[in-house]
């Protein structure tokens, strides 16, 4: 039954939310840019038919909703939260896999994949590794890069520091073709983050 | 972070401790010692002598001293040094406010170890213990008689003697204030100067009784409800105690009481209110933060409507549910379907130890609203906090 899925929302901005559904929605990472790209997958037709929703991202049991009205989360959210229920409890998957991209856009993303994830390895990590943290590239899509923080940046007062002056900044510098960094971690469930986060 | 994405500006965090990033991203990331304030000014000049920058914030009790030391130092100042000292240092706001046209509580200042038998058989009570340079209430103890007066500042010793946070105590110092305490309503005002003129950003009722032993905040509620006739006396107040410390620019987050003596200044801070409750406050269309004005104004950008939105808000600061470790925390999704609840965020994790206050001052999460009304958002609040339940095991000793 849709009443049965638990949802829980944790907006990351004004125009920035995840979702974290308490059962898988979509095995691997698959991210809709447009109402365009969600054609075949009804969970995001069901977002993208709500007003000034943008992009989604889909990840295990996180969804990222990206909208650009002004509406507080307190509202949208329960429209969104609603299409996921009731896309989850149609028997229709609720995601389709990514459909072949054009030969220069699939090779684009996968030669970004291979060097994000190089400068992941050999930079990224060993600097993290000192606080404890770990960062996981686990997609890129149309140059997006998605990530997902883990051990002591997970929850850490510091995190969107490390993530935007640090993870961005090397990615701009290094790779310029990356346009964007998108944050998977459910940062709520870190248990070990290297810094506390803010008294008040 | 967000609101200066939002502007495009490009930032360089500075944090005490360093980040792991700092020597691969020199332009975006420093480490500054915030207790050394002539080594960090130093530190400063270098990296603006590679890396240009054309302001300086600094959003806490310690950084906002270190900021202001920084863009003097450049030439740029815009609030004298000693002022925000002042407004950092509550036995130095309590001497410049004294005998001027702001009501401040009668004081003393005492330090850790001084024989205070005497000082204790001579107040009038209840009084209030309070470390000059702690933050957030901590170790902010009511005493209704000369023996709870010994104790608590037994307390506030050990509180102090054991803050190894050394910006908390970068002078080594073990003073406290012993003031009245001054009966009345509290409220928190919010505010922007801008060429010495206050701007009133909010004005929060604390609708929960902050009469001690302890004084942990709870919710923050606005618009206030209080008669706009001491609305506006408490913004006077808060504007005359500005003006008197030598503030000029910038936000400040001023702590005032009412009572049948009119407004009180408890304490100013030339800096914004922190950084998860700020998440409150929007203002114009309610797409514009806190955080955006304060860069905006701190950049010379022009500024945007100063006008919070239509709708009231509050925030509750979790009261902290006992002393030890989180194990779990339950009833998160039910809080956040409380209608008007906007957001309910739990900041402890799993594992963390609580430390209920005096001795803390950390709150273990948030819960925010908004609404039609207040008391709506007052209800809301409430009712959320009602639902969430935190599972604590005894910490080690």
């Amino acid at each position: 039954m849709a009443s049965d899925i638990r949802i829980t929302a944790e907006p990351v901005d004004a125009q920035r939310c995840k979702f974290l559904v308490d059962r898988p929605v979509y095995q691997g990472v698959r991210r809709f840019a447009d109402r365009g790209e969600a054609a075949g997958s009804p969970l995001a037709e069901a977002l993208f038919a709500l007003p000034g929703v943008q992009e989604l991202i889909v990840s295990g049991n996180l969804i990222t909703v990206v909208k650009e009205s002004p509406e507080a989360w307190q509202v949208a959210g329960k429209a969104v939260g609603a299409a996921i229920r009731q896309a989850l409890s149609a028997d229709a998957p609720p995601i389709a896999d990514r459909p072949p991209a054009t030969g220069a856009a699939r090779v684009s993303d996968d030669e970004l994949y291979e060097r994000v994830s190089d400068l992941f390895e050999q930079q990224v990590n060993p600097m993290v590794a000192r606080h404890g943290g770990r960062v996981e590239l686990i997609d890129v899509q149309e140059s997006i890069v998605m990530l997902r923080m883990s051990g002591g940046c997970q929850g850490c007062g510091m995190a969107s520091v490390t993530l935007r002056q640090g993870i961005e900044g090397m990615l701009n510098q290094y790779l310029p073709e990356v346009k964007g960094i998108v944050d998977i971690t459910d940062h709520t469930s870190g248990t070990n983050p290297y810094f506390a986060s803010a008294k008040k | 972070m967000e609101a200066a994405r939002r502007l495009q500006i490009d930032l360089i965090v500075a944090s005490e401790q360093p980040s792991t990033f700092e020597q691969a991203r020199p332009e975006g990331l420093v480490t500054l010692d915030f207790g050394r304030i002539d080594w960090s000014v130093q530190r400063a000049r270098r990296v603006a002598a590679s890396y240009p920058f054309q302001a300086t914030l600094g959003l806490d009790d310690d950084t906002v001293v270190l900021a202001t030391a920084i863009e003097n130092a450049l030439g740029r100042g815009r609030n004298p040094l000693e002022a925000v000292v002042a407004a950092r240092d509550k036995h130095l706001q309590r001497t410049r406010l004294a005998g001027g046209s702001v009501q401040v509580p009668r004081y003393g200042v005492h330090t850790i170890g001084e024989h205070v038998d005497a000082v204790a058989a001579s107040l009038s009570y209840p009084c209030v213990v309070k470390p000059v340079r702690l933050s957030a209430s901590r170790g902010v103890i009511r005493a209704d008689n000369p023996t709870q007066l010994l104790e608590a500042i037994i307390r506030v010793g050990a509180i102090l003697k054991s803050t190894d946070d050394a910006g908390e105590c970068a002078d080594a110092t073990l003073e406290y204030l012993v003031e009245e305490f001054v009966p009345g309503y509290e409220v928190a005002l919010e505010g922007l100067l801008v060429g010495g003129e206050l701007h009133v950003l909010a004005l929060f009722d604390k609708p929960d009784p902050l009469d001690g032993p302890f004084f942990e905040e709870s919710i923050y509620v606005t618009p206030s409800r209080h008669p706009v006739s001491e609305q506006t006396a408490l913004i006077e107040c808060a504007r005359q105690a500005a003006a008197a410390l030598g503030l000029r620019e910038g936000p400040i987050h001023a702590e005032l009481r009412f009572n049948e003596q009119g407004a009180w200044l408890i304490e100013l801070a030339a800096r914004p209110i922190g950084g998860r409750c700020s998440a409150v406050l929007r203002f114009g269309d309610g797409t514009i933060s806190l955080e955006e004005i304060v860069l905006r104004h701190a950049l010379g950008m022009s500024l945007p409507s100063l006008e919070r939105e239509r709708n009231a808000a509050a925030v509750m600061m979790i009261p902290v549910p006992g002393a030890g470790v989180l194990e779990e925390f339950t009833g998160v999704d039910d809080a956040k379907r409380v209608p008007g609840v906007e957001d309910v965020v739990i900041t402890a994790h799993r594992g963390e130890t609580l430390v209920p206050w005096p001795e803390g001052s950390r709150y273990p999460g948030f819960i925010f609203a908004r609404g039609q009304t207040p008391e709506e958002v007052e209800h809301a609040v409430r009712e959320a906090h009602h639902g969430l339940r935190f599972v604590l095991r005894p910490a080690s000793p």
